[in-house]
């Protein structure tokens, strides 16, 4: 106890900020979605657990659980991918690797909302770069290009493209950051063993990596479950639901239908899905740990 | 010990820092700052365009010469975020004094609106035109302050329909005809351009289910799902499946969409009052013509817009202040360019008066008198209107018209 009196002003700014801006919110979160809020953000008292049962109840929450979940494991799989190989290549010496791995910074750099952007516009019909590309190789037959933002499966399919291309900086990084710490001894000692390069990686330098990705994976999954702006902009002129994941949903309730209530009850639920797959992950996985 | 002064003194900078910046974000000081006999009126505005802000910091700059005493403090949001901002800021007890936006008839059920009446003159009052004060009432009191009006027309190129042998269409059986006549062109031509992506999905229903003699229903009702409003649904489909309309016409906004007419790509699309003035600064050299919107018997119809202004009751104790801006911002000379410059139509007789030999607004003022508006006076309009943004570009897919309808219809009865 008197440790802690003792620490506490060295720890008390740090408590206090995580308090006005981590508990605050969340508990702030937690209260709204038990309230019935109107329309022009009057509070008109409680109801319980109301709107969880709206929500859960709307016709198509579970596809669009369902569809969150294709959006993180597809996402982050590619991620962990491109940048397994991506990092890789940065980790061998060769002319103009410094440019090259400056390059792969500017993702990461790059605002996301304008990345998004500048792809979302190259797939306008009638002047985006991309659509007018395609059409004069002639792989699409309609003068004015097609709507790739227009259609549910499309526009997912090139949200989940732009959504790896801005998580590769990150993670190529974190996983070259791990490859560095790879002893030369344990490669070395391989080769003379008489492995070849493909034995070398996976028998030798991908286990030795397992703290580096398992770190980047437990982020990208939060960060890709969390996504909203690439999804608002390359869905967002679609009807009805079937382009949505839980965060566009939650946008969706406070921006369309202004129903604060039940786009925080929807954020709690996404709120405990993220806490429960970060338990579930960090139990398995163990990703702080050292091998 | 020293040193635990010291650090204890930069806890207490902190926590004060931190307390004090939640209490900003959250908590809001209501307003009402008598700082040495000063009022201060918060005003929170739409970016109706780029020069939105300028034009507001001349009136504002105007009004404080007159009223010395009266601080006028201007916050301009992009339509895309005022809603959430300003159910933030009456969520956190911060409400502006002034609100510029669409639908009051929430706030006015709310109890949080001054009536018009209490915070204008009688002369102010009675200047605005008798229609868009109808349009601005909850019950017989009137809640909202007709600001800026509207209403639409139908923008021809009539290069293309020359072109196509097409002729300007009255009835929704010629738009039909000629769109599909001008579509025949190719070359990524299309012959009616059909925005019924999220950004004004709301409009373009209305354009043709009003014409063809549904509507939205009253002050008491939403009504979406009629036998009436299902026909218009029902041509909808049928201009988009005989290829009259753009490709994915469910997913197309009204704002690019147009940028492809102004690029002479579509035949005929609806348009507003400054769509003239985009045409005018993006391809002057577009030939076009402006006629009233075709219907399903071709009797006269449009859609007409009015924003409102609102006062917020806050502490109550700016009334005045209120009445005095307000006054000022309506007299012909300060509201009327104001008006001009964004392209809008006046909703106050003296204003009206003023434009009347306008000739780019002519066509517009013309069919003014038919105007038909949204029914926002009905506290449900607002759910109703984001059911349309985000269902009726359903039309534009296997989705019968009817089921579109119904869902419409089920998720404004579900508030």
């Amino acid at each position: 106890m008197k440790d802690l009196l003792k620490a506490l002003p060295w720890i008390g700014p740090a408590v206090a900020l995580i308090a006005a801006v981590v508990l605050f919110p969340v508990g702030l979160m937690f209260w709204n979605s038990t309230r019935d809020i109107s329309q022009s953000g009057v509070d008109d008292g409680g109801v319980g657990l109301a709107n969880f049962a709206t929500v859960v109840g709307f016709q198509y929450f579970w596809p669009i659980l369902g569809r969150t979940v294709i959006w993180v494991v597809v996402v982050v799989a590619c991620t962990l991918l491109g940048s397994l190989a991506l990092a890789a290549l940065l980790n061998k010496a060769f002319p103009g690797r410094r440019l090259v791995r400056m390059a792969v910074i500017v993702p990461w750099a790059a605002s996301v909302v304008m990345t998004t952007l500048v792809v979302h516009y190259g797939l306008e019909p009638y002047f985006g770069i991309i659509n007018s590309f395609l059409v004069d190789i002639g792989l699409i037959d309609t003068p004015e290009g097609y709507g790739w933002t227009r259609h549910a499966g499309t526009a997912f399919a090139w949200a989940m493209a732009v959504a790896v291309f801005v998580s590769l900086p990150f993670t190529t990084y974190t996983i070259l950051a791990g490859l560095q710490t790879v002893p030369g001894e344990t490669v070395e000692a391989a080769r003379i063993d008489g492995a070849n390069g493909v034995r070398t990686y996976f028998s030798v330098v991908l286990p030795q990596l397992r703290g580096a990705i398992s770190v980047a994976v437990l982020i990208n999954i939060i960060n890709v479950f969390n996504s909203l702006p690439i999804l608002r902009v390359m869905t967002g002129s679609i009807p009805g639901y079937d382009a949505d994941t839980v965060m566009t949903m939650i946008f969706k309730y406070m921006q369309n239908q202004r129903q604060i209530d039940l786009a925080s009850a929807l954020s709690v639920i996404a709120f405990l899905v993220v806490i429960g797959i970060v338990a579930i992950y960090v139990r398995a996985v163990r990703p702080l740990e050292e091998v | 010990m020293a040193q635990y002064k010291r650090f204890g003194g930069i806890m207490a900078i902190t926590l004060a820092a931190t307390t004090g910046l939640t209490a900003c974000g959250f908590g809001g000081s209501g307003g009402g700052e008598e700082g040495g006999g000063a009022t201060t009126l918060d005003l929170l505005v739409p970016a109706y365009s780029d020069a939105t802000q300028g034009l507001w910091n001349d009136v504002i700059a105007g009004f404080e010469e007159e009223n010395p005493d009266i601080n006028v403090e201007l916050q301009v949001e992009s339509w895309d975020n005022l809603e959430s901002v300003i159910a933030t800021r009456i969520q956190g007890n911060d409400a502006p004094d002034i609100y510029n936006g669409g639908p009051f008839a929430g706030f006015a059920e709310d109890e949080l609106l001054y009536p018009v009446e209490e915070v204008t003159s009688d002369e102010t009052y009675a200047d605005f035109q008798p229609t868009f004060l109808e349009n601005a009432q909850v019950g017989d009191t009137t809640y909202g302050l007709p600001w800026i009006a509207s209403s639409r027309a139908l923008f021809v190129n009539d290069a293309l329909l020359e072109e196509a042998g097409a002729e300007v269409p009255t009835t929704w059986d010629e738009l039909l005809a000629s769109a599909k006549q001008v579509s025949e062109l190719g070359g990524g031509v299309s012959g009616y351009g059909m925005p019924l992506g999220s950004e004004e999905a709301q409009a373009e229903a209305a354009v043709w289910l009003w014409g063809g003699g549904g509507s939205f229903g009253d002050a008491e009702q939403i009504t979406i799902d009629t036998p009436e409003n299902l026909e218009g649904a029902e041509f909808i489909k049928k201009m988009i499946d005989e290829g009259a309309t753009q490709a994915d016409a469910g997913a197309s906004d009204r704002s690019p969409l147009f940028d492809i007419f102004v690029q002479g790509k579509l035949g005929m699309q609806v348009g507003l009052p400054p769509s003239v003035g985009q045409i005018e600064s993006d391809n002057p050299d577009l030939e076009y013509s402006i006629h009233p919107i075709p219907t399903k018997d071709g009797g006269p119809f449009t859609l007409g817009v009015a924003d409102h202004l609102m006062a917020f009751q806050n502490d109550g104790d700016k009334q005045e202040a209120i009445t005095a801006f307000f006054d000022y911002l309506y007299t012909a000379d300060v509201y009327v360019p104001w008006v001009q410059a964004e392209g809008f139509l006046p909703t106050t007789l003296s204003g009206s008066e003023q434009l009347a030999d306008d000739e780019a607004l002519a066509p517009f003022l013309e069919t003014l008198p038919d105007a038909q508006f949204y029914p926002s006076t009905n506290p449900d309009w607002a759910a109703a209107d984001s059911a349309f943004k985000a269902l009726f570009g359903q039309l534009d897919s296997n989705k019968s018209a009817k089921d579109v309808l119904a869902e419409i219809q089920a998720q404004v009865d579900a508030g």
